[in-house]
């Protein structure tokens, strides 16, 4: 263990070095994928083994690092992400000034990431915790500097410093309960407790995207290197979860109800509001962004009901919630980072990302094509791929929590399934589209019919992943099984070691069956068709020609859902007409869906502080005098406060 | 292996791979004779899989093998789901399991893959289909998965095979719990089977299609597979009403025996709605099945509320 944490440090520190070096960046980023990969295998070996390594968790201020199980799955999600973004950016990453200073940042960035996953006290993480925040900011300005770059960093460093400010909270007054690492410090119900389950749903879910604090994450991931929005769309935002699960899992006792409650809440407006929008958005790693807001919303579904269910007594069926959790947070980052991998390879290969003009890439990059295909349909929650696993346990665990956790908690639970049942069927429709638009239907610019292949890293950490999506979907109770032991109370049970997910009071998923099933059936039924055809002929368009001008949009193929969620979207649409003499010459319409929590929740806040700002700054005349007027008076207030014993 | 579940596994397998295309035949049959007409008769959709066996497949220009491999993966799905819905209570797994959750990923996959080649094609009409067809799944996966879970709770399993011997007898039935996730179901029913008054299974206009939409550009035994996997949803969905749904006897044997009669009936009774109810306006059809899906959580709330 200490040789694997060793070499991981020595890969991660070496590698970022090397790559800052003119003409060293490519072994320089080799070097950090290995270390990435040495940390991924420590945790790996934690987990599957058990037991823990290093320091034990301390609510004193001496510095510590460890690995336990928890640790560890995270480690895990960060090698499984970070290793093929590494090999991406070999390629990605162009060999100039700002290339080896995004080489450099991203080490301290993955750097970063392991130190707050095995900070074993509260200074460390905190440290950590604020390196992680300005890391990325400093990686999206040397790739980016313009004025919208420097803006959309300003508006994240803020909104996460003010969420972030929670998370100070949370692990401050942890430290001073001694409750680090001892759930029996804090008595369930107590108002240290309450304090610290609202700082922590609000430091942590701001850093997890969580609606309504996620405003500056569709602005931040999309404009970073694609390497880095993977690294960010997949570990960040699930270290964020960490943070979660640590405080509220493993650090409390039994939480009250309220919490669970709190997070089915925040989590089903994430998860529903995330695809909403996610629909709307025309270009592709924005979407992307708004999607991670979406599964984070799940992962909060998922600790919710283990929360409320672990609350009313059912101590199996909330490990079994818990498991949901984190292995949708490892799913997540493995088709989020295939995702936004593949959208820097396109990025790449045709200039541009908005979805309206791509198209046709299937045929034209079969195998970074083909990895897309099967991350998009990972997503889009399609049996067979990791994405239907982990949500079918978090329906599982969802429908128990009416089941077992009465009449309230169980209609919040009921509403939470049905807020899930609509986002998946919405995912489905988001990626059908994408998947149309990007990589099916002919070429809609002349870059998309001439596109090529990228060089192989990019390829290859392409179809990684994804291989990595087909794989745990394959196989999800072995690490399910896993997982679940992770539950620190008892009575928590633990799920048999099969492939598939086999738990009492369902009708178990046997994954394994079902992709034997259907591509058997699949098989069998493509041999029975045979390969006779008729000649190709070209699509139906009642006999005229299909013209460019027809191809359908992505506006277009929402719109039939955005018509019916009108009432609560509030579309916009103009349309203007050029008449001469009668006749309409022109006719130009413009549309778009307005962000409602942008609008009507951060707008206000913004232009209050910003009209308190401009009646603070009268105060500042600049004039010698006015100061001394203040001076004169504060003293006066003060010796008026000690004459009234209100101090001193 | 008892018996019984011998029988089910037989009556599951073979029903739903030979007798599926009987359901819609059934239903056009009936509507055609409230309709004063006399009607092909119950055996039409096994007369046109045949014709359309005997023909060659056409090939859309430009399109890649996801509009080759749509028609084969949708009645793929299709086949697993079958094998997943238990005809009777005690019905053997068949390799993948009796999960309620896992079968709507099934219906969502077959779904998705006719989508996505509507896309391969790029076809105006197909795209208009596909996505007047999603945004009702919103909706109505939304019913499926509440209606199936009122059934869940009652039953204390999501089990197919569990749910069915849980809501036999007369006991479920005493309380609305049940009876509010059926009416949900019956909508996902009309749904799902491309039924007015949601969709027109008998239109011939482009532009009202929405389940025909997607897979205008098929033919041969691409189309014989896709008109397949619609008679399969017909069986899955009423099966599963049959068998959950619709108050029924305990025993497997008993089942099994009613499963013809209960068939005909529900066949009949979409019969009927087709004649007595026009087509709805597209975009008030999500209004409806919304409701629909509020029922359902209605259902689980009363059904909690019982629990006190």
């Amino acid at each position: 263990m200490t040789a694997l944490v060793a070499t991981g440090l020595a890969g991660l520190v070496a590698g970022g070095a090397l790559s800052a070096f003119p003409g060293r960046l490519a072994p320089g980023l080799w070097l950090q994928a290995a270390g990435a990969l040495a940390f991924g295998a420590a945790g790996a070996w934690t987990l599957c083994a058990g037991g823990t390594w290093g320091s034990p968790f301390t609510s004193a201020l001496s510095p510590g690092a460890g690995i336990d199980g928890l640790t560890g799955v995270f480690l895990v999600t960060l090698a499984l992400v970070a290793c093929p973004a590494l090999a991406f950016a070999t390629s990605y990453v162009p060999a100039t000034a700002a290339g080896r200073a995004t080489g450099g940042l991203g080490a301290l960035f993955l750097l970063s990431l392991i130190g707050v996953l095995c900070a074993r006290d509260a200074l460390s993480f905190l440290f950590f915790w604020e390196l992680m925040t300005l890391v990325p900011a400093a990686l999206i300005l040397t790739g980016n500097a313009s004025e919208s770059a420097r803006h959309t960093v300003f508006t994240y460093v803020a909104i996460t410093h003010l969420g972030g400010a929670g998370t100070w909270i949370a692990l401050l007054l942890l430290a001073h309960e001694g409750a680090i690492g001892n759930p029996t410090a804090i008595r369930e119900g107590s108002g240290a407790q309450a304090v610290i389950a609202v700082a922590a749903i609000i430091g942590f879910g701001t850093k997890a995207g969580l609606m309504p604090m996620h405003a500056w994450l569709p602005r931040a991931h999309p404009i970073a290197p694609a390497h880095v929005s993977a690294v960010m769309s997949g570990v960040m935002v699930a270290v964020a979860a960490y943070g979660l699960i640590r405080v509220l899992v493993d650090w409390f006792g039994p939480a009250p109800a309220w919490v669970g409650a709190a997070l089915l809440v925040l989590g089903g407006l994430s998860a529903l509001g995330g695809i909403t929008y996610a629909l709307f958005q025309r270009d592709l790693k924005r979407l992307l962004a708004y999607s991670t807001v979406e599964h984070l919303g799940v992962v909060a579904l998922a600790l919710g009901a283990c929360l409320l269910l672990r609350h009313h007594g059912e101590g199996r069926w909330a490990a079994f919630a818990l498991g949901a959790a984190l292995l949708h947070t490892v799913n997540h980052a493995a088709f989020k980072g295939l995702l936004f991998l593949g959208a820097g390879a396109f990025e790449r290969a045709t200039g541009s990302l908005e979805l309206d003009h791509l198209g046709g890439l299937l045929r034209r990059l079969p195998w970074s094509g083909g990895a897309f295909l099967v991350g998009a349909l990972a997503i889009a929650g399609m049996p067979l791929l990791n994405g239907f696993a982990s949500e079918w346990l978090t329906l599982q665990a969802l429908l128990h929590v009416p089941a077992y956790a009465g009449v309230w908690d169980g209609t919040l639970g009921a509403l939470a399934l049905a807020a899930l049942a609509v986002r998946v069927a919405i995912a489905v429709l988001c990626f059908v589209k994408v998947i149309g638009l990007v990589l099916l239907g002919p070429p809609r610019r002349s870059a998309c019919a001439a596109a090529v292949e990228p060089p192989a890293p990019m390829r290859w950490s392409l179809v990684t992943l994804a291989a990595a999506c087909i794989a745990l979907g394959a196989v999800p109770g072995l690490l399910f099984s896993r997982l679940v032991l992770l539950a620190p109370w008892p009575g928590s049970g633990e799920a048999p070691l099969r492939p598939g997910l086999d738990l009492a009071g369902t009708g178990s998923l046997p994954t394994v069956g079902i992709l034997v099933v259907v591509s058997g059936l699949t098989g069998l039924l493509w041999l029975a068709r045979g390969s006779r055809r008729a000649a190709a002929s070209p699509t139906w368009a009642c006999g005229q020609p299909a013209a460019p001008q027809l191809l359908w949009t992505s506006a277009g193929f929402s719109k039939p859902l955005r018509l019916v969620l009108e009432a609560v979207l509030r579309p916009e649409r103009e349309i203007e007409t050029t008449a001469r003499g009668g006749v309409v010459q022109e006719v130009s319409y413009r549309g778009r869906v307005p962000h409602l929590i942008d609008a009507h929740l951060y707008r206000p806040v913004t232009d209050g502080a910003l009209l308190a700002a401009s009646f603070a700054r009268r105060l500042q005349s600049g004039r010698l005098g006015t100061y001394v007027v203040y001076l004169i008076g504060l003293v006066l207030v003060l010796l008026l406060a000690v004459r009234i014993g209100a101090i001193g | 292996m008892s018996p019984a579940s011998a029988a089910a596994a037989v009556v599951e397998v073979a029903g739903g791979l030979a007798l599926a295309p009987l359901l819609p035949g059934l239903t056009q049959q009936a509507k055609a004779l409230l309709q004063g007409r006399r009607g092909a008769g119950p055996l039409q959709p096994y007369r046109e899989l045949r014709r359309l066996w005997g023909k060659s497949g056409v090939d859309v220009e430009g399109t890649t093998f996801a509009y080759r491999l749509a028609p084969v993966l949708a009645a793929a799905a299709m086949g697993a789901a079958i094998l997943l819905v238990p005809a009777a209570a005690g019905a053997p797994g068949l390799g993948v399991g009796h999960d309620a959750l896992a079968f709507a990923g099934l219906l969502a996959l077959a779904r998705l893959s006719v989508c996505v080649a509507a896309w391969d094609t790029s076809n105006g009409f197909a795209l208009q289909g596909a996505s007047r067809d999603l945004t009702l799944s919103v909706f109505v996966e939304a019913g499926l998965v509440l209606s199936l879970s009122v059934a869940a709770l009652v039953a204390g399993t999501t089990d197919l095979g569990g749910i069915v011997a849980g809501t036999a007898g007369g006991g479920p039935w005493s309380t609305p719990a049940l009876a509010l996730g059926a009416v949900a179901y019956a909508l996902v029913v009309v749904a799902e089977t491309g039924r007015q008054p949601i969709d027109n299974p008998d239109t011939h206009l482009e532009l009202t299609m929405i389940h025909e939409g997607p897979v205008l550009e098929y033919a041969g035994r691409d189309q014989a597979l896709l008109q397949w996997s619609l008679a399969a949803r017909h069986w899955i969905v009423l099966v599963l009403a049959a068998g959950i749904f619709i108050p029924h006897p305990a025993g497997a044997w008993w089942q099994l025996c009613l499963l013809p009669v209960t068939l005909s009936l529900l066949c009949l009774a979409l019969a009927l709605t087709e004649t007595l109810i026009a087509k709805m306006r597209i975009l008030l059809v999500p209004r409806l099945v919304g409701v629909a899906a509020a029922v359902a959580v209605l259902g689980i709330v009363t059904w909690l509320v019982e629990g006190l």
